[in-house]
Parts: C-alpha cells; sequence; structure tokens
C-alpha cells in the first residue's frame, strides 16, 4: 500500500484520460481495496482533468470559490476548537460532582464530630452527676474501672510505636497501584496485640483508644478503627511498663515490622515516651446487660426497664 | 498561507465566541471532527499534488461532515450508531492514513 500513491501520481493522468474522453465517472466495484489504493477524494483529479480541458474559471467565479475555501477553513478552525473545548468541558463536569461529593462527606463528618462532641459533653455532666450522688470510695473505683476500659482518659508513661506506607508504584502496563507497601488492618492488630501482651493498660492508634469491644477493620483502602477512618502514618500510643518500646522491639512483632521495613520499604519506629495522655473511647455501646436483682421482688420491671432504655449510658 | 490564516482566524473565533454546543449535537461533534480532518488533509495532499480545487475542497468538507453526521444520526435510530460511528472512523481513519502517508512522502521524500 505504502509504494501504491506514487504510482497513482503518475498513474492518474492515464487514469484520467478516459475520465475526460467520457465525463461520466466510474466508480470502483471494491470500495475498500480502492479506499486503500487511493485514499485522495476522486474529485481532485477530475477537477483538474476538467481545469485541464477547459481551463482555470476566471473572475467571479474563481473569488468566490476562492472565498467558499477560506470560509470553509475559518468553519474548520471553529470546529476544531468546538469540539477541543467540549472534551475539555466535560472532565470539569466530572470533577465536580467528585468535589461535591467530597464535600458531602465532610460535612457529614463534622456533623458527627458535633455530635460526639455534645455527647462527651452529656457524658461528662452524667460522670460529675454520679460524682456527687455517690462520693468517695465508689467513684474511685468507678473511674479506675473506666480507666482500664477505655471510657476516662488516661495518663502516664508507655512506648509509642510508628507505622508507615510504603512506596506505592503504580506499575507502567497494568495502571494498577502496587499495594504491597501499604500498612494492613493486621499489622495494626499484630501491633496492638504485642502491645497488650507486653502490658499495656491504654492504648490509642491515632488518637482512638481502643476497647475491649474495638475493631481495626480494612475497608477497600482504608483502615476503620472503631468505624473511624484512621490514615498512615499509624501512631500507636501505649502506656504500660517502662520498658515496654524495648520489648517490643525485640519481640516477634518488631522483628516482623523490621522485616517489612527493609523488604519493602514501609516506615517503622518503636521508642519511649514520657506523660502522655489518652483520649477517652469515643463510645462504648452496651451488647449484654442483666438486670441487677431486686432489692425486691416488687419491682423487678422498672428495673430492668431503666437499663435497657438508656443502653449507651448504662454501661457508664 | 492564507488557508492557515484563516484556519487561525477560525481557531480565533472559537476562542472568542465560545460557542456552546446544544446537547443534540455533542454526538455529532466528535465524527465531524474526524470528517473535517479527513477534509483537511485530503486538500492539503491534493495542494501538494499540484491539483488542487477550492470547489472540490469545499464540497468535500461539507459532504464528508454531513454524511457522516447522517449515518450517526441513522446508526443511532436503529440501534446501531456505536458500530456505525465506528465504521465512519475507520473508512476516514484510512483515508487520513493514505493522505497523510502521500504529504510525507511529498515533503521528505520517503
Amino acid at each position: 500500500m505504502t509504494d501504491s500513491p506514487p504510482r497513482r501520481g503518475s498513474g492518474s493522468p492515464g487514469r484520467q484520460a478516459p475520465a475526460a474522453a467520457e465525463p461520466k465517472r466510474v466508480f470502483a466495484p471494491d470500495f475498500l481495496t480502492e479506499l486503500f489504493r487511493n485514499p485522495l477524494d476522486p474529485g481532485y483529479a477530475d477537477a483538474a482533468a476538467r481545469k485541464a480541458v477547459e481551463g482555470s474559471p476566471a473572475g467571479m467565479r474563481r473569488w468566490f470559490t476562492r472565498a467558499a475555501s477560506l470560509i470553509t477553513l475559518i468553519a474548520l478552525g471553529f470546529l476544531f476548537v468546538v469540539a477541543y473545548q467540549q472534551t475539555i468541558a466535560d472532565e470539569p463536569a466530572r470533577t465536580k460532582a467528585r468535589a461535591a461529593l467530597l464535600q458531602q462527606v465532610q460535612s457529614r463528618r463534622d456533623q458527627t464530630t458535633q455530635l460526639q462532641n455534645q455527647a462527651d459533653k452529656l457524658g461528662d455532666d452524667v460522670a460529675k452527676l454520679r460524682e456527687r450522688e455517690l462520693g468517695g470510695a465508689a467513684v474511685a473505683q468507678l473511674r479506675d474501672m473506666e480507666a482500664a476500659t477505655g471510657l476516662a482518659p488516661v495518663k502516664g508513661d508507655g512506648a509509642k510505636i510508628k507505622l508507615g506506607d510504603g512506596p506505592t508504584p503504580i506499575n507502567p502496563v497494568t495502571g494498577e497501584r502496587n499495594t504491597v507497601a501499604r500498612v494492613k488492618d493486621t499489622d495494626l492488630q499484630l501491633a496492638t496485640n504485642a502491645l497488650w501482651s507486653l502490658g499495656a493498660e491504654a492504648i490509642t492508634i491515632n488518637g482512638q483508644r481502643l476497647t475491649a469491644t474495638s475493631t481495626i477493620r480494612q475497608a477497600g483502602e482504608a483502615i476503620l478503627v472503631d468505624f473511624q477512618p484512621v490514615t498512615t502514618p499509624y501512631e500507636v500510643l501505649a502506656i504500660g511498663p517502662a520498658d515496654m518500646a524495648k520489648d517490643f522491639r525485640d519481640g516477634y512483632a518488631g522483628k516482623f515490622f523490621k522485616e517489612l521495613a527493609t523488604k519493602y520499604g514501609m516506615s517503622f519506629g518503636a521508642s519511649d515516651v514520657r506523660n502522655v495522655t489518652l483520649p477517652a473511647a469515643t463510645e462504648l455501646k452496651l451488647r449484654v446487660a442483666s438486670p441487677i436483682p431486686p432489692p425486691s421482688a416488687s419491682a423487678p420491671v422498672s428495673s430492668s426497664g431503666s437499663v435497657s432504655s438508656s443502653p449507651s449510658e448504662g454501661g457508664r | 498561507m492564507i488557508a492557515v490564516l484563516a484556519l487561525a482566524a477560525g481557531v480565533v473565533l472559537g476562542i472568542v465566541l465560545g460557542p456552546t454546543v446544544p446537547p443534540a449535537l455533542l454526538p455529532y461533534l466528535p465524527i465531524a471532527v474526524v470528517a473535517a480532518l479527513d477534509a483537511v488533509f485530503g486538500g492539503v495532499r491534493a495542494k501538494l499534488d499540484g491539483i488542487f480545487d477550492d470547489k472540490q475542497f469545499v464540497v468535500s468538507f461539507i459532504s464528508n461532515v454531513l454524511v457522516a453526521a447522517l449515518i450517526v444520526y441513522l446508526g443511532d435510530q436503529l440501534g446501531v450508531g456505536g458500530q456505525l460511528s465506528t465504521g465512519v472512523v475507520v473508512v476516514l481513519g484510512v483515508r487520513i492514513f493514505g493522505n497523510v502517508a502521500a504529504i510525507r512522502r511529498h515533503l521528505f521524500r520517503a
């Protein structure tokens, strides 16, 4: 196909000879073959042949066709720009939809935070009232229990474990991101379990306090700690024995993370921290509750009713 | 030279006016662009062949765009719009490719 057009260039006068003799246009029977062999519109050859016979058009007519072709060229440029702008305009529409969704997510998140703050404030009120009513040893005991279960903020010395995603290069062939160096939920679970086993009394992941019923789960690319998304770099703070960071580094989890760091480029660090404050857990839903044995058989219903009617506060 | 200026004038006009395409015409825009490209490369090649003709150029441009749009419209009505668009693009693409190859031979003698 590549060497046929030169032949065509020299062959076209031969083709035009019968066309000039007989003005009736002959159409090639095999359209595709003709298309490949001779991509130029046959009209140009015909026009050239006509010019050769009749001579170039002169005067008004010549200027008219010239102007028409210029207008066509202007229309062409116009068309290209319009098509280009249209293609560009399609993209912002998509981005706009994405931005709107992001905004919605953000506003809902703000709402959640606001409600959480309100709940915390009400919880504080409840705690204060309880303190006033109970007083003394009962409150101290309650506080200890709250600190142990994660319902009260605690302060002390401990260890800080830092974990961060390694590089996630995009495969140039498939366009997929290689996520092997990303911190997984199991990594965080391993770290927290190791800390618990080393005697940690309280643990937070990126400020999320863990309780006995906390979950660390992967949801797509995000890791959710108690349904709150946390992102890299992950900072696991634990309050516990003085040599916890060293023990962690020497233990199975520390060796595992060091291995990951050297193999995949994830970042890992364990260090001692002094005098850190870990916040209280955001919520602890009461899942199982049994009524306190009633002091008298006369009011068992009201006692159990009061526990189940305020499930979230019943545990506090 | 004048042709290039006219093309540039069209581009400037498009940028200045910044028209919005009615949604009904949107599906025809890409096909119209391919048909227009075919007319342009056909014209350039004819110019280099020394057989350029203004009338032929105008008529080929208008008819190319109209026929391409008509085929896409018919295809849409028949439910085979995508396939027919592909057909139009293949035919025009082959022509564009052939003409560009001829232009290349004219310019580089290779």
